[in-house]
């Protein structure tokens, strides 16, 4: 065999010898592919919808930020593309009440009663990979409880994420979600009178941040992009 | 034409179906149930070793220390006698029960009937059943019978009158007193039998020797008793030790799956639904059905559906038998579409859910459905409609019609958490609570509501939407006397 003298050459030889791993070269093009949300702020921000086969994290430092209703939005948007939602809700908080039985039947709904049980059944259905989204929620958890979720458990699911085509989302109260591909952050704030408003004027008064964009070779792209729907 | 299935020493062979290593080991099957149990039948090795039938357990162990002694069961010799007509269902529509380990097959109709290849196919199947036969193909029932048990393991009786003479005289199953006459007359086959003649033979030994000359000639014919297709593969065993948990089941189960994909297979069917019995040595039986959502007859799809459902099971009592049946059914074509939001792996997902079932609670995994009332978080959770997840194409319902959300959506407290409320007015103007604290900047309500006034209890309560100081939106309600905060508007 003659000596490899250059890395196009090592290449071939890789691509032959190990033709998985040639597959797996050539996903890039497939992990681009996006999620549309359907939601202005979020598909404006990230170029299309949330990434598939990676994780995107949503921050909600605070409450009353309008995190519920963009889980309600995005079961919309599943219902309208004849999709499955999956909710894992870290602290059964979800209120199913307002949604119409239409968009419920659309839902996979896990209550979980601790944050150690939800991280197992969000593992179990990103390993299952039958579910093109899944949103895990955090976002009423105790603090003392996220804290203790080890980094290596994020990676892990980063991990199952990427063999799978599952767009998973996870609500965060504060940034922690290590190896997430993408982190926004949601800045708008409600007031008493926004209850009386509809659906789509909320939408439209999100505010959210992109503060981190992890590019495939692990770059992480600047900050600071703010969308204002409307 | 009439096929014969003959399992030699059916009740062993079903004994020893689960476990059909043993059958090249010294094995006696003894009738427990017997007061005094004795050896009903043996394996080869037993019979080399120089056990014979008739012998008690302590006989047997005397002479040869390492046979394996194993009791009748009835469930096993069900569930045998059941792969054996299933096995002959896969070669004619028409079959009779005959006895144990006796099923005849009638060929009427079959157009280039290659015997020889039937029977081999034949033999193969049960091979894969672990059930040794022998296979007898003859003009009619009775001549089958006879070709059957003396096959080694397939005969074709062309020459039915050669075939006959030299069959011995126990073939046609005389009585003891009968076959003693006989055999003091020195005849030993039936073509020394026949030869005597059937008056003859009538006026000496009575209306007993004249059945035995019918039996002998086997010329006549009889119409057969047919048996139904089953509706349900079932495999059954009743366990000598019991269990005290369910994890040594796994590989019966195992073996279960296996044969009944393989009887499935010989009727061109696949599994619909499992249905799982566990008989206890006290207290009543659990069963537990499965649905299968893509019905199929792969062996590790089944078989993991199972032990998913068993790893989680607590049983109170002592497993004392087994009991597994799965209902045929028709493969469900599908084809994936470009816009296609069916299931890629519809078991998988079956077994993810069980998985979550057993995590979480099977009331706390599925897809809501809002209860028609007014009372605040009424849902009931519903299984995930597999049918509608494999065969949705599009939306029944017009996605415009779909009713539009007011306000922000509230993460509820489950359950609502206490708080003492101070008001002003009647307005609350400071909250305390175990988690949330603070002064109240601005207050909606009261919202009173209330129903099932007809009924006992009733419920009614006062609800306030209300702004703390800090920006957040809280729910909060007075029921009777005592405050909750019911959620949080995000």
């Amino acid at each position: 065999m003659q000596p490899i003298t250059n890395i196009v050459q090592l290449r071939q030889l890789l691509a032959e010898r190990f033709p998985a791993l040639r597959q797996f070269s050539e996903q890039p093009s497939l992990k681009a592919a996006s999620w549309p949300t359907g939601l202005a702020a979020i598909d404006h921000l990230l170029r299309g919808g949330l990434p598939k086969s990676a994780i995107s994290e949503l921050v909600s430092s605070q409450l009353s930020a309008g995190s519920a209703l963009i889980v309600a939005a995005l079961l919309r948007q599943t219902c309208q593309t004849n999709q499955w939602l999956g909710l894992v809700d870290g602290r059964d908080c979800f209120d199913p009440a307002p949604l119409d039985n239409t968009l419920l039947s659309r839902l996979l709904w896990v209550r979980c009663r601790e944050t150690k049980q939800a991280l197992k059944a969000a593992d179990l259905l990103l390993r299952d990979g039958n579910l093109p989204l899944l949103v895990f929620d955090l976002r009423l958890n105790p603090a003392a409880e996220l804290r203790r979720i080890p980094a290596t458990t994020w990676y892990r699911l980063q991990r199952i994420v990427e063999l799978a085509s599952t767009t998973l989302l996870v609500l965060t109260p504060r940034p922690m979600v290590q190896g997430a591909q993408v982190r926004l952050s949601l800045q708008s704030r409600f007031t008493l009178e926004a209850l009386m408003e509809t659906e789509e004027e909320l939408l439209s008064r999100l505010k959210i941040e992109l503060v981190q964009r992890r590019s495939f070779a692990g770059q992480q792209e600047g900050h600071a992009w703010i969308a204002e729907a409307g | 034409m009439f096929a014969v299935i003959h399992i030699p020493d059916f009740f062993l062979q079903a004994a020893l179906r689960l476990e059909p290593e043993l059958h090249s080991c010294p094995v006696a099957l003894v009738e427990a149930n017997l007061p005094k149990p004795v050896i009903l039948q043996l394996t080869q090795a037993a019979r080399d070793a120089g056990l014979s039938e008739g012998m008690t357990p302590t006989q047997a162990l005397a002479r040869c220390p390492v046979i394996a002694i194993k009791t009748r069961s009835v469930a096993q010799e069900t569930a045998a006698s059941e792969a054996l007509l299933d096995c002959a269902f896969a070669f004619s529509p028409c079959i009779e029960a005959t006895g144990p380990g006796l099923c005849t097959l009638d060929l009427k109709g079959f157009k280039d009937l290659c015997c020889d290849a039937m029977g081999k196919k034949i033999l193969n199947r049960l091979l894969q059943l672990h059930l040794a036969g022998q296979v007898g193909v003859a003009e009619n029932p009775l001549l089958a019978l006879h070709a059957a048990r003396f096959a080694h393991p397939f005969l074709l009786v062309e020459n039915s009158g050669e075939f006959l003479r030299a069959l011995p005289v126990e073939s046609v199953e005389p009585s003891r007193e009968m076959l003693s006459i006989l055999k003091k007359w020195g005849i030993h086959t039936l073509g020394a039998f026949t030869a005597l003649g059937q008056e003859a033979l009538g006026e000496r030994l009575g209306p007993e020797a004249l059945a035995l000359f019918e039996k002998a000639t086997a010329t006549a014919t009889r119409p057969l008793k047919c048996v139904h297709r089953p509706e349900t593969f079932e495999e059954a065993i009743d366990f000598e030790h019991e269990f005290e948990t369910a994890q040594p089941l796994l590989f019966v189960l195992r073996r279960f799956i296996e044969q009944i994909c393989l009887r499935l297979e010989m009727v061109y069917r696949v599994a619909d639904e499992l249905k799982l019995r566990l008989i206890f040595s006290d207290g009543p039986d659990y069963e537990h059905v499965f649905k299968i959502p893509a019905p199929t007859r792969q062996i590790d799809t089944l078989f993991r559906m199972l032990q998913t459902h068993l790893e989680t099971l607590q049983t109170a009592h002592p497993i004392r038998g087994l009991h597994l049946s799965a209902r045929p059914g028709r493969a469900t074509p599908q084809q994936l579409g470009l816009f296609e939001a069916a299931l890629r792996h519809p078991h998988q997902f079956y077994e993810t859910l069980a998985r979550l079932t057993a995590l979480v609670g099977s009331d706390h995994v599925g897809t809501p459905a809002i209860e028609p009332t007014y009372r605040p978080d009424s849902f009931r959770m519903q299984p995930v409609p597999f049918v509608a997840m494999l065969s949705e194409q599009g939306s029944t319902q017009p996605h415009d019609r779909m009713q539009a959300l007011q306000g922000l959506c509230l993460r509820r407290f489950r359950p609502p958490l206490p708080a003492q409320v101070e008001c002003s007015d009647r307005h609350p103007v400071a909250i305390q609570s175990a988690q949330f604290n603070g002064r109240v900047s601005k207050a909606n309500g009261p919202w009173l509501i209330s129903g099932n006034w007809w009924e006992h209890p009733s419920w009614g309560r006062e609800e306030w939407d209300i702004q703390m100081q800090d920006g957040n939106l809280y729910r909060l309600f007075q029921q009777g006397s005592d405050w909750f905060l019911d959620g949080v508007y995000d």
